[in-house]
């Protein structure tokens, strides 16, 4: 177990060593604070403080933003090992390859938990500051910032795995940022031609944005609950995850 | 005499004799080849490779283009899967108990690469982390060793090939591995470079009795380094040979001498009345004769020579290097 810890240790410093590591925090921060202001300009009493940090964790909102930037950070934790050619050294060693990919998985979802955490703190603070906070029975609590807080991360956890295992079949990181992306583009796509027909429930899209159950505007078949979607869902995250751990065990390194 | 270098250690290996050859500590193999295949498709790139690796020694695998020889060195150290046979690392199978056999292993597979945008101390620092009980202390130790310590703490990104190839060496080390397995260590690197690649890699044999697996295409280089050459073709064992001073060839107590002289026609026939001198070759153009004779008849030859008035300018030794060897072995007809 303690060997895992420097796994993921390793794992972390590959991240946060490089220069690129702080961009994506930046983005997000520079994004909620400049919505918050054109929102306080030109819309105002449009929102309060939690109402406005909810939109921003949204992933019908600026949250998507956050599942884009988590995708391009990982797509390549196992593709780049490739392309630097490093993954000869990593290989070598005396750990097994599950445990390997295991420790970048573990890292890739602590990673996405970071980005959204930061998200959900710059984007309460801003809202609080910018907004006030909300009075009277109509605005919204800080429950539902968290609530929309864990929706996202089910979201991001989601597609990250999906580019996750993209990085380890392809071993391009263009082509799982592609892949990755490519599915968030057709999902409100799929969710629109699809609707009709009721086989489309078991697709992964129609599952992904768990706050259709809680208010939120995603499409709700008949039979489908919450408990329904995260089986669903779990189900295609373990055909993502076996997919991808079989290639990387049984992988010639050439 | 070269072939059967060790032919009872290896069939212990194919038979049920494991038990058997972990009692004979001394000739115990630190690493062990027996019958590795590679098949893709119909086409076996390597077949049923058999070889044995014991301490101390630099073996060096040989063999032209295509012929198998980082596919064989990926397979020992499970970076590909090998269709059939299998490899031990002081008696652990890469294949059933791979964590405890890599463990002696010490790599290098083509050019090393690191993470450029981190020192070569924080590279040094992920793999130290991955093995157990590796300290700190060892990491300053082998960068030492390497003669690093002036750069260690500068992005790799900013070091030269040269360094780059010594930080490899570090990590290779850094687990004081049994045995180092080095693919083209030499590739790219200057004429200075290669010579004190070179010094390194005796050094470490030597004072660490760490065996040396290492495939390079430049035969010289292999000469100088390896005391021992496995020659491989088309993926099989051609032959294996011990070299330079423990070579079998002194044996023979034959020399091959080529000599300068004024009178190339004279000094033929005059060799030729000796018993036991071959001439092979005699070219008036240039003035040499080649002749192969028993080393203590040397100096009768020049008597001889000298009475019969053909004028000696020189006598040197024809080494046939492993160039020429080698060219032998595989056919002739292909580059290394």
């Amino acid at each position: 177990m303690r060997s895992f810890g420097y796994l993921l240790w390793n794992e972390w410093l590959k991240m946060f060593k490089k220069r690129s590591f702080f961009i994506p925090y930046l983005l997000l921060a520079g994004m909620v604070i400049f919505v918050a202001f054109i929102l306080s300009e030109f819309a105002q009493g449009s929102a309060d403080g939690y109402g406005f940090a909810e939109m921003a964790l949204s992933t019908r909102g600026m949250g998507a933003m956050l599942t884009l930037l988590a995708i391009v950070m990982t797509a390549g934790t196992v593709s780049k090992e490739h392309s630097m050619g490093t993954i000869k050294f990593l290989l070598i060693r005396a750990q097994t390859r599950t445990k390997i990919l295991a420790s970048k998985y573990v890292m890739v979802l602590i990673y996405s938990a970071t980005l959204v955490v930061f998200l959900g703190v710059i984007a309460v603070l801003t809202g609080q500051i910018v907004f006030g906070p909300g009075d009277g029975a109509g605005a919204t609590t800080f429950s539902e910032v968290l609530r929309a807080g864990v929706y996202n991360l089910v979201y991001t956890a989601v597609y990250v795995t999906l580019a996750f295992t993209a990085g380890i079949l392809t071993r391009s990181t263009g082509s799982a940022i592609g892949i990755g992306m490519f599915m968030i583009v057709a999902e409100s796509l799929a969710v629109q031609l699809l609707a009709r027909y009721s086989w489309s429930k078991y697709l992964l899209f129609f599952n992904v944005d768990l706050s259709m159950y809680d208010g939120g505007a995603g499409s709700v078949f008949p039979g489908m609950s919450l408990m329904f979607s995260i089986i669903v869902l779990a189900a295609y995250l373990l055909f993502f995850l076996m997919a991808g751990f079989i290639t990387f065990n049984k992988r010639d390194v050439a | 005499m070269n072939g059967s270098y060790a032919p009872a250690e290896r069939e212990a290996h194919g038979g049920a004799g494991n038990a058997a050859m972990a009692v004979s500590e001394t000739s115990q193999a630190v690493l062990s080849v027996a019958g590795v295949t590679k098949a893709i498709g119909n086409r076996k790139i390597v077949d049923g490779l058999t070889f044995d690796i014991y301490r101390g020694e630099v073996v060096g695998l040989l063999g032209p283009n295509g012929a198998g020889k980082t596919t064989t060195i990926r397979m020992i150290v499970g970076l590909i899967e090998m269709t059939s046979g299998d490899v031990f690392v002081q008696g652990h199978s890469i294949k059933k108990d791979f964590v405890n056999a890599i463990r002696y292993i010490g790599g290098i597979i083509e050019n090393p690469e690191f993470y450029p945008y981190m020192s070569g101390y924080d590279n040094l620092r992920q793999y130290q982390r991955m093995a157990e009980g590796v300290s700190i202390g060892r990491i300053m130790e082998v960068v030492k060793l390497v003669g690093l310590q002036d750069a260690i703490h500068k992005k790799v990104r900013a070091y030269s090939l040269g360094m780059r190839q010594r930080l490899g060496i570090a990590q290779a080390l850094l687990h004081s591995p049994s045995i180092l397995i080095l693919d083209e260590p030499t590739n790219g690197l200057d004429p200075a470079g290669i010579r004190e690649m070179r010094d390194y890699l005796k050094k470490i044999a030597k004072e660490e009795g760490i065996s040396i697996l290492v495939s390079s295409h430049l035969l010289s280089e292999m000469e100088l380094m390896c005391s021992r050459v496995v020659v491989i073709q088309e993926g099989k064992l051609l032959t294996e040979r011990l070299i330079g001073e423990h070579s079998a060839d002194n044996v023979q107590q034959q020399v091959m001498i080529s000599l300068r002289v004024n009178d190339v026609e004279l000094a033929q026939q005059t060799a030729k009345l000796h018993q036991g001198i071959q001439v092979l070759d005699a070219q008036p153009d240039n003035g040499t004769v080649t002749v192969q004779l028993p080393e203590e008849d040397i100096p009768s030859l020049v008597d001889s020579l000298s009475a019969a008035r053909v004028r000696v300018y020189r006598i040197e030794e024809c080494k046939s290097s492993l160039e020429d060897e080698f060219l032998k072995w595989t056919g002739g007809n292909r580059i290394a």
